[in-house]
């Protein structure tokens, strides 16, 4: 599964850069599309199905279905701009910096080890303390119950701060849209 | 998976179940056509097709002959590319989700246990609803693309409502979940041996069917395509073979939400009596599917249109809350239950 994985990565930094380099705002939203499609397929040759479905379902099934919604019915006028111009050269310049920066501490040898990508070793390195799953002990129980049992124990707290949080961020729309429709 | 018979043999198994699902959804989706015409007819009191071939069962070929012959026409100030990736995401997506769906029971020969799906993940229900969830592209970027206010604004409807009831159909199946504690649509089957959870979940099983329809444009809910008001909806300006990838997504996408209700609630591959087994399980599965598909189109045929607000007010106001009721019931009984 080797090629796969670089294929899919390819397929996801070429969508990243069209998302950024396409001047219609359309089109950067389905680039966005494109790349979370390919991650969301790692995710999934990395054993990690939960994961896979999920980031479909959530960002390329509902939260940019909304961001293709709003821009397609603002329909704003592609954008022009000079070829190169001073921002662009220093984008790439801080994209170089940041992917030097990337590799040199994950570390080439843990990403690319014996010629394999190994996903679980990068997370390892991320955060040492708390990858303590092999792919063999989530299969065992499944992707789902395994997640599942770590976010009702271990991070119950965080889990329920942040459903509060977007809670507060849904009664907050609520309230400004009517808020907004009161003045008309 | 690769063990037992090999790296090659596994290519042969993949590419064959891949085939054989195309074959399946090709025939699938022509035939629904003509078993739409046919039972419409008989409610109708017409005849329905009956030219070509006996009892007109070769119409469909026919009308795939047509639509390949037809003049592809397309408005001026389309835009190009998403106007022909609009179609073939609906049709690749349709056919994707359907690569999940067990048609019969895993068979052991030898030290090899055959899948019955293509696809067989751990997660086999959510890589359904991840890829039906996927679909709401096709529509609404066809309708943006075709640059045509019918267009846009039968996209803008099907977004919005594929969106709201999406969230419907995800409660509607909790239940199942929750019941079979799995989301593998092979284990969710064998689960219900003796006692098939629509007697379990009743509620659950009408909410997805309801959410089903509207998720598959199907009347009532047919509202992104609401021929009175729209002219023919998100398709309005597509012909020939872009529109017949719409007509197959729908028709797909049919046949899909009846595997789903089927195997999350009528027992899959499952006999209705044990003294049944004898019968293969595709043969139940093909019966179940073919008798909830006759049902939606019975139900196109028989209720009118629902209104834009009305389909809103039904989808956030009824359908939503009573799917979080049955998930509240369901856990407190399975809770008391094993306390």
């Amino acid at each position: 599964m080797n090629w796969a994985l670089w294929l899919l990565g390819a397929i996801a930094v070429i969508s990243a850069i069209s998302l950024i380099w396409s001047s219609h705002a359309l089109y950067s939203a389905l680039s966005l599309v494109v790349t979370i499609c390919a991650l969301s397929v790692i995710f999934l040759i990395l054993n990690a199905q939960f994961l896979f479905a999920v980031q479909i379902i959530v960002y390329a099934g509902a939260v940019m279905v909304l961001f293709v919604f709003i821009i397609a019915l603002l329909n704003p006028r592609a954008e022009e701009r000079p070829r190169v111009d001073w921002h662009m050269v220093l984008g790439i310049l801080a994209s170089i910096v940041a992917a030097v920066g990337v590799w040199t501490m994950a570390g080439s040898t843990a990403v690319v080890q014996n010629g394999k990508i190994r996903g679980a070793v990068v997370g390892r390195i991320a955060h040492p303390s708390s990858f303590a799953y092999t792919e063999q002990a989530v299969n065992a129980h499944g992707n789902v119950q395994t997640i599942a049992g770590q976010l009702f124990t271990t991070y119950l707290l965080p889990f329920e701060v942040s459903s509060l949080l977007l809670l507060v961020a849904a009664a907050g729309a609520v309230y400004l849209t009517h808020h907004a429709r009161k003045g008309l | 998976m690769v063990g037992a018979i090999g790296f090659w043999g596994w290519v042969g198994i993949v590419v064959l179940k891949a085939v054989i699902i195309l074959i399946f959804v090709a025939t699938a989706a022509a035939y629904m056509s003509y078993a739409e015409r046919k039972v419409s007819a008989r409610i109708q009191l017409r005849h329905g097709p009956n030219r070509v071939g006996p009892l007109g069962l070769l119409q469909p070929l026919a009308d795939v002959v047509k639509l390949f012959f037809k003049e592809n026409t397309a408005p001026k100030g389309r835009e190009r590319f998403l106007f022909l990736l609009a179609p073939s995401i609906a049709g690749a997506v349709a056919i994707f989700a359907f690569a999940a769906i067990p048609v019969n029971g895993p068979t052991t020969i030898g030290s090899f246990t055959l899948h019955w799906d293509l696809i067989h993940v751990n997660v086999g229900l959510l890589f359904i609803l991840a890829m039906t969830s996927l679909g709401v592209y096709s529509i609404f970027l066809g309708g943006y693309a075709a640059n045509s206010k019918y267009s846009l604004l039968g996209g803008l409807r099907s977004a919005a409502q594929l969106i709201s009831y999406e969230m419907a159909v995800a409660f509607a199946i909790m239940g199942v979940i929750i019941l079979s504690g799995s989301l593998d649509m092979e284990q969710i089957v064998t689960k219900q041996t003796g006692l098939w959870f629509i007697f379990l979940q009743p509620l659950a099983f009408f909410l997805y069917f309801i959410a089903g329809l509207a998720e598959g444009n199907r009347l009532p809910f047919d509202l992104p395509e609401a021929e009175s008001e729209l002219g023919a909806g998100y398709h309005t300006e597509y012909s020939s073979m872009k529109f017949a990838f719409y007509f197959l997504a729908e028709y797909i996408n049919m046949v899909i939400i009846c595997s789903i209700a089927t195997t999350l609630f009528l027992g899959g591959w499952l006999p209705p009596f044990a003294f049944l087994s004898f019968i293969p399980g595709v043969i139940w599965y093909l019966v179940k599917i073919s008798l909830l598909l006759f049902t939606m189109i019975w139900i196109r045929f028989t209720l009118p249109r629902f209104r834009y607000d009305r389909l809103m007010n039904f989808g956030w106001k009824v359908l939503l809350p009573l799917g979080l009721m049955n998930i509240v019931v369901t856990g407190v009984v399975i809770a008391l239950r094993a306390a």
